[in-house]
């Protein structure tokens, strides 16, 4: 297995404040990373450095080869490697999700309208979505939009899936659903990295869990050995208050 | 006092042609402001430090001034200064597009940037370059945002023009106060004028309406 995304002693300081200390980290094509960590640990930034929505300090960050410092084209590039799910959804609200996902393959991947139109209805049918591609975000709950926004994020055919605590701004009962999709992506082999607080997900799907602290990687395990045994005090702390 | 209402049918055509120059001159400046106040507004939303300063610079100056005083400078100071000479309508033209591009700039940067950084983030996390971002997402929904203030400004605009009177520009004001010079007839004119004025932003007004409820604010 290759790395598809490295960390090579990457820093980010937002001014005086340093959010990631020279971290090393090499995730590999198939895994599921699921990032946990108090909040100012640094997971969320972690996550936001590989698409170049925070820009990393010092270090270098290759995805798919391609350094994060390339300047905006190789960022672009990098961009439609990696597509992001963020905790607030962020749907554009004058489209309906149709339009949400063929957007970025008609003005990205350059498809045809036809083409893309296809494509977005057969994305959302693979979220479950296929009979609301004609409505707005604001006509859909917390949990379809999320879905619409996974399918957007798929869309413009990333090899790399970046989740932002996607589940963390819904109700209980519409976390699942999400998940749901979330599973089924991992089942065919997609590279995810994942930023949550759900634990049950993170032992049945992720591959690799990292814990996060001071902006340093602490832990670097399978979540299966380390959420029932915490191997120090401050993940275990930590656990027992998600 | 004797009030005589039919005095004013005669001054009909005076005062109509006096409508005609006033919404002439507010049209015209207010598509040159509402074009140079996008500019001005998006260079201070997206541009760098120093179109930012400029842009800034800009609209404290004209903000910061009345706008008789703006008139007055353009058409008695410009010439003295760089031997430019402008006719008083051109000039009532400009300061229309001067002044209100001023207004027009806050109120396009504050649209600007009441869209959520989100959706920002999402158009850049598809790949899309900042242009198409600006132009695709955050412009349709910002325009939405755009449309009451922007309505507020063209109604100030068109009352503002009634101050060009101080440069001799046959717009409405001036005509009536030129029938009133010869008839004295004050209450019968200026109601007729502030008649036709209010029939002016009235029109402006249920035409901002109309389009108020055919756009929905997202």
């Amino acid at each position: 297995m290759s790395a598809i995304i490295e960390f090579k002693n990457v820093s980010k300081h937002f001014g005086q404040l340093k959010v990631l200390d020279k971290v090393d980290l090499d995730i590999n094509r198939g895994e599921v990373v699921v990032l946990i960590g108090p909040s100012g640990s640094g997971k969320s930034t972690l996550l936001r450095c590989i698409n170049g929505l925070e820009m990393i300090t010092s270090g270098d960050l290759l995805v798919d080869g391609m350094s994060v410092k390339g300047g905006n084209k190789t960022l672009r590039e990098i961009r439609q490697e990696a597509g992001m799910v963020f905790q607030q959804f962020n749907l554009f609200p004058q489209m309906t999700a149709l339009e949400n996902v063929a957007f970025g393959q008609r003005h990205v991947r350059k498809m045809g309208r036809k083409a893309a139109d296809n494509s977005a209805q057969e994305l959302l049918e693979k979220v479950g979505l296929g009979d609301k591609s004609k409505h707005y975000p604001h006509e859909l709950s917390g949990g379809q939009q999320q879905r619409v926004a996974i399918a957007r994020a798929l869309a413009i055919k990333p090899k790399v899936m970046l989740f932002d605590e996607p589940t963390s701004a819904l109700d209980p009962e519409l976390k699942q659903e999400v998940l749901n999709v979330m599973q089924k992506l991992a089942e065919e082999q997609m590279t995810m990295v994942v930023v949550t607080h759900e634990m049950s997900f993170a032992k049945q799907v992720g591959t690799r869990l990292i814990f996060m602290e001071h902006g340093k990687i602490a832990v670097d395990a399978n979540p299966v050995d380390v959420i029932d045994n915490p191997p120090n005090d401050r993940m275990k702390d930590f656990l027992r208050h998600v | 006092m004797n009030i005589d209402w039919s005095i004013v049918i005669g001054f009909l055509p005076a005062l109509l042609n006096g409508a005609k120059i006033t919404l002439y001159i507010t049209v015209t400046g207010l598509i040159g402001g509402i074009a140079l106040g996008a500019v001005i507004g998006l260079m201070r939303a997206y541009g760098g430090y120093i179109l930012n300063t400029l842009a800034f610079i800009y609209v404290e100056i004209i903000r910061g001034t009345p706008i008789v005083v703006q008139v007055m400078f353009l058409y008695f100071a410009l010439p003295v200064l760089v031997d430019i000479r402008i006719d008083p309508m051109t000039t009532a033209i400009l300061a229309i597009v001067i002044n209100a591009g001023a207004y027009v700039a806050e109120i396009v940067r504050g649209a600007v940037l009441s869209i959520s950084k989100g959706l920002t983030e999402a158009g850049r996390a598809i790949g899309l370059p900042r242009w198409k971002v600006v132009v695709y997402i955050v412009g349709p929904l910002a325009f939405r945002r755009l449309i009451p203030p922007l309505g507020n400004q063209c109604i100030v605009s068109l009352k503002d023009t009634s101050l060009f009177i101080v440069i001799g520009v046959g717009e409405l004001t001036r005509t009536g106060q030129e029938i009133m010079a010869a008839n004295f007839r004050a209450v019968e004119i200026w109601t007729a004028v502030a008649v036709f004025y209010l029939i002016m932003t009235g029109t402006l007004s249920l035409l901002l309406r109309i389009i108020e409820k055919r756009m929905r604010i997202l």
